[in-house]
């Protein structure tokens, strides 16, 4: 994501780091936006990373 | 990424906000964290691990789970004896890499930023609520989130399941859906959207588990309406698991068991014992959902779900502030996932003029030319990573074995291989002992080689002049017990590392340009957002239309279940699209021809008719399908045979229309009138909600309509439940019918008739209504041809199937290819439109970088060897090679930018003239030779 | 021979994808299993080519393990 800027031009803030923030900061950064990712837990994820799997394919969702 | 955060303060308008962030401290140096796991071992207060649910004890250090992402551990400071009684820091001395710093204070930071998007997800049902069901009072009642963490194999309890209360495995087992949802007693009067589908999924793998284990789902309505959710039913239905429409009054302890209490629809009560109950808990608001509305002021719903308009769906009351995921409304992964992508298009839209101007672009020093007939000169490192590695491999013994081999220049061993100083030591070393192939003995090459590679490339090397050994995830940690065979194993791991490595060459960085403009093909709702969107991030698009002119499935709708007006919605979309420079908008026309791959399209658009039919040839680097799809016609229940039966889209255009009799005073609606197994074989989606809207409108009309549905379940998922609650309070009358007893429809001397079994009265009825109202479910528009045009695959049900269901909804298998709208399948309006945003954020993606990169771990066909039998291009699954002429001869070419690197071309070349990057035959069959020569370790 | 535990040696081919990708997690979760296999990783099982079964065989390989 690249190095941290003061006053960056086209920064984008994204409020929560499950699955949704997630996605929406790797498609921002793909479009050429700088994100900060805020997340009030220690790590991101949200509620898909204590899922076991996920329906109706009952695939793995790590 | 800032972990750890909370969201203070946001000030400034669209375009030029500050945002306040607090970074609580972790406690320890990110930086220097390898996330060994040593402190956690020694830490010895205990502390309830909140990411499992509660199920298992952790301790105050610690991380979450072992792939979280910042691999750093970090201290709850609510248990931590030091920060808590100022005693122990026994963690300190114990962490080898002085990563814990008790100093760390609170960080407050401001971000200048331009735009906002929410996605703070959702939040848990009070407790309180699930009292009556004895959740907190008899431990083998849990909720779907415990049960959850219970069934994962990685889990607390590895995948067993088992009672609480006494750790007996149980027989009978009972899902009590609804818990905190559709449910006015605890205020959450809408419809949570996923429980149905999780406790189905729950279901089934408890039914994996152990077979006999009996289980009942005890439901109001089944909600599966999404993409292919119908089918999993069946399948769980079909194993055995039953499910029971029932409302659940109470569960009381009962001897070591669990009675349930429930009334079944024909008024029956019951008792039943079971061993377990799970309680299909739905999604409430988020927690912080009234702090963050006060703080970025937006406008709440009644259940503190962010507001938003069914044509701008992810748009927030603010200006500059989107929002996605659960928050907006409770929802789904894809769902939630293509929120995502959406929100981010609408950021880049409104934020065009700033594009790319806060990326920096890293610069990489220039590649040392390694030529194939240079000496191999291999560097070896062998890592510890703390003692994940070392507890079990002798690493020295491993490192001075790869020391001894042919072409072997340099080897040492690593503490951790992934820290930044290792690196800064593997770029020395490169550089000292002029190394032009590097092999890393230490964990998985799916997680680290790409760390690895950068590595490499600061180095000045190719990144692919690199191997990777997994000496932990697939030998240290899975051997434990056996440390000298685990060596063993090592040390033949690395022999054959090497020996691939010693053939490894450079690759070239392949770049393809791309053609900054999109082919979107249907001009329905879902085209006409994802190109003006895509207008608005600046790109150029040609928009096909098969029919007279643009609108779609838009032009029959009136009104949708909030109560907009949908024609000047679409008027205004139209004049928007027409207006636009860089739309161009093409109707009666269709996609005659494509060729190309992704960022280079030609396609051959033919339009008009007869003597005025043209063929126009455009070059584009993405397609968007939006083909649609219509009105599904059944055979059935008199349909165009009498006037009296109408569709919903019929009698929607009829109240829409100024007739006095336009809402008639008795209608029977019939649901699920072709769809779910009768001619349709899924849920589609929408006609349970579009029953409603127009049944709400009669009743506006004429109050003193009497209305009755017949309907299988009633699918008005989200907040369409409230609509669903009003229209009952209103006195229609919702009636239930089973699959295998039909309705019927007769007529009889102008007057129709419906005949249904009335499973509540449990007795046949005789109807005479005025008016006959079908929900006829939604096909999708000629699919075949497209698949064929473009290589798309499609569903058993003719939409185009997606590449991944959860986490690329809106991408193909074919890349460059989109798909939004009914052509993926059957959804609402604000749901195509999201969509819509979603697919225009995916294809912009390659059009804002201008070139696509390819993995250069591709196939290339040596051309001499070639004999143009085609046998690659008929068995490559992504059309990746292709025949061309080639001085009059047939030879196969690969089309790097499509290539998979899956490799079946090469395995299947009878002359082996196909070679793939990185991974030869010269490479693989070294490796192989290396496996058998044993003889030295 | 007769008294001896059967102690194979086995050359797995597994897909990067998947039977990769379930090694890496079955580490991670920590699982145990025969350390008698020895571990080539493939994009996809659709690269083996059955001469590369044949030469491991040759090479003096009890079974092979393909995972994909």
């Amino acid at each position: 994501m690249g190095k941290a800027m003061k006053n960056r031009e086209g920064a984008v803030m994204v409020l929560g780091g499950g699955i949704a923030g997630i996605q929406a900061a790797l498609d921002l950064t793909e479009l050429g936006f700088y994100v900060y990712l805020v997340e009030k837990s220690p790590a991101v994820g949200g509620v898909m990373a204590q899922l076991d799997k996920t329906f109706p394919t009952n695939d793995c969702s790590l | 990424m800032l972990t750890n955060a909370d969201f203070l303060a946001l000030e400034g308008t669209a375009g030029n906000f500050t945002a306040t962030i607090n970074m609580r401290p972790r406690y320890i140096d990110a930086d220097a964290c390898t996330a060994c796991g040593l402190c956690t071992q020694y830490c010895p207060k205990h502390h309830v691990d909140p990411y499992n649910e509660g199920l298992a004890i952790t301790r105050p250090i610690h991380i979450d789970y072992a792939q979280a992402v910042p691999a750093t551990y970090y201290i709850d400071p609510s248990s931590c004896l030091f920060l808590q009684h100022e005693t122990c820091q026994i963690c300190v001395p114990v962490c080898q890499s002085h990563a814990i710093n008790f100093k760390q204070q609170p960080e407050e930071r401001k971000l200048q930023i331009g735009a906002v998007i929410l996605s703070p997800g959702f939040g848990k049902i009070d407790p309180k609520t699930l009292e009556k069901f004895s959740y907190g009072k008899h431990p083998d009642v849990v909720t779907a989130f415990e049960f959850e963490r219970m069934t994962t194999a990685s889990g607390p309890f590895l995948g067993e399941v088992k009672c609480f209360s006494d750790g007996r495995h149980p027989k009978r087992m009972a899902f009590i859906q609804c818990v905190g949802s559709r449910d006015i007693g605890c205020n959450n009067g809408y419809c949570s959207s996923v429980c149905c589908m999780y406790a189905i999924k729950e279901a089934l793998v408890t039914k994996e588990h152990d077979p006999e284990v009996d289980i009942t789902i005890f439901y109001i309505d089944i909600r599966t309406q999404g993409k292919d959710f119908d089918a999993a039913r069946e399948r769980a239905e079909a194993i055995g698991i039953k499910f029971v429409r029932a409302k659940v009054a109470d569960v009381t302890p009962w001897e070591n068991r669990l009675q349930l209490t429930y009334a079944t629809l024909d008024g029956q009560h019951k008792f039943e014992p079971f061993d377990m109950v799970v309680l299909s808990v739905g999604l409430e608001s988020p927690k912080d959902a009234q702090k963050i509305a006060d703080i970025t002021k937006i406008d709440l719903n009644k259940y503190d779900f962010c507001a938003t308009n069914g044509f701008n769906p992810l748009q927030t009351s603010q200006e500059g502030i989107v929002v996605a995921g659960a928050f907006q409304g409770p929802k789904d992964i894809p769902e939630s996932v293509t929120q995502s992508s959406a929100a981010a298009s609408l950021t880049a839209a409104s934020l065009k003029k700033v594009r790319g101007k806060g990326v920096e672009l890293k610069i990489y020093p220039e590649e040392q030319v390694v030529a194939e007939g240079d000496e191999a000169r291999i560097g070896v490192f062998v890592c510890h990573c703390g003692i994940n590695i070392s507890s079990v491999v002798d690493v020295a013994s491993v490192a001075n074995y790869a020391g001894d081999m042919k072409n072997v220049t340099y080897y040492t061993e690593n503490l951790y291989s992934c820290s930044q100083d290792a690196q800064e030591v593997i770029k020395k070393k490169i550089k000292e002992h002029k190394l032009n192939r590097v092999v890393i003995a230490a964990c998985s090459p799916r997680t680290h080689e790409p760390l690895f590679q950068e590595t490499l490339r600061d180095a000045g090397l190719n990144r692919n002049l690199f191997e990777m050994v997994n000496i932990r995830d697939q030998c240290s940690w899975v051997h434990a017990g056996e440390p000298e065979l685990a060596t063993i194993k090592s040390k033949d791991l690395v022999r054959m590392a090497v020996s691939k490595a010693r053939h490894i060459q450079s690759l070239p960085e392949q770049t393809v340009p791309v053609t900054p403009k999109a082919l979107i093909i249907g001009a329905g709702v879902a085209g006409m957002t994802a190109a003006l969107n895509l207008a608005e991030q600046g790109f150029e698009s040609v928009l096909i239309e098969k029919g007279e002119s643009i609108g779609g499935n838009l032009k029959n709708l009136h009104h949708t279940l909030a109560g907009d007006e949908v024609q000047s919605h679409l008027k205004t979309l139209v004049t928007k699209v027409n207006g636009s420079k860089n739309i161009d908008v093409i109707c009666n026309a269709e996609l005659v021809q494509t060729a190309g791959f992704i960022g280079n399209f030609s396609s051959v658009i033919a339009s008009g008719h007869g003597k005025t039919k043209v063929e126009q040839t455009f070059d584009h680097g993405v397609i968007i399908v939006a083909t649609g799809g219509r009105e599904h016609r059944p055979d059935k229940y008199l349909l165009g045979k009498s006037k009296k039966v109408v569709t919903q889209q019929e009698l929607e255009k009829q109240l829409a229309g100024k007739a006095k009799t336009r809402a008639p005073g008795s209608i029977v609606m019939i649901q699920c009138a072709g769809s779910r197994g009768d001619d349709l074989n899924y849920c589609s989606k929408v006609c349970c909600n579009h029953a409603l809207k127009n049944i709400l409108k009669v009743k506006e009309i004429n109050p003193e309509s009497q209305i009755i549905v017949l309907y299988r379940d009633m699918r008005t998922y989200g907040f369409a439940e409230d609509a669903y609650l009003e229209a009952r309070k209103m006195g229609v009358v919702f009636i239930p019918y089973e699959v295998d007893r039909k309705p019927e429809v007769t007529e009889k001397g102008g007057k129709v008739q419906v005949r249904f079994f009335d499973s509540i009265m449990q007795e046949e009825m005789v109807m005479n209504p005025d008016l006959v109202a079908l929900s006829v479910g939604i096909v999708p528009d000629d699919t075949d041809t497209l698949s064929k045009l473009l290589k798309l695959p499609v569903t058993a049900n003719k939409f185009f199937l997606e590449a991944h269901v959860k986490l690329r909804p809106v991408e193909l298998s074919v890349s460059g290819v989109y798909v939004c709208g009914l052509a993926h399948g059957p959804k609402p309006v604000d749901e195509t439109i999201v969509q819509a945003q979603a697919a225009a954020a995916k294809a912009a993606i390659p059009l804002v970088k201008g070139h696509v990169t390819v993995d250069p771990i591709v196939s290339s066909v040596e051309q001499d060897k070639c004999i143009g039998c085609g046998l690659c291009t008929s068995l490559c699954p992504y059309g990746a090679i292709v025949m061309q002429k080639v001085d009059g001869k047939r030879k196969a070419e690969t089309v790097s930018a499509s290539c998979k690197a899956c490799g079946i071309c090469a395995a299947h070349c009878p002359t082996f003239a196909i070679s793939m990057g990185g991974f030869t035959n010269e490479q693989l069959i070294s490796q192989i030779e290396a496996f058998g020569a044993t003889g030295d370790r | 021979m007769a008294d001896q535990e059967f102690n194979p040696s086995i050359l797995g081919f597994l897909c990067n994808w998947c039977c990769y990708a379930a090694a890496d997690a079955a580490g991670v979760s920590r699982f145990q299993y025969p350390p008698n296999m020895r571990t080539l990783r493939v994009m996809c099982t659709g690269r083996i080519d059955p001469a590369f079964v044949l030469r491991a065989l040759a090479e003096g390989a009890d079974g092979i393990f393909s995972g994909g």
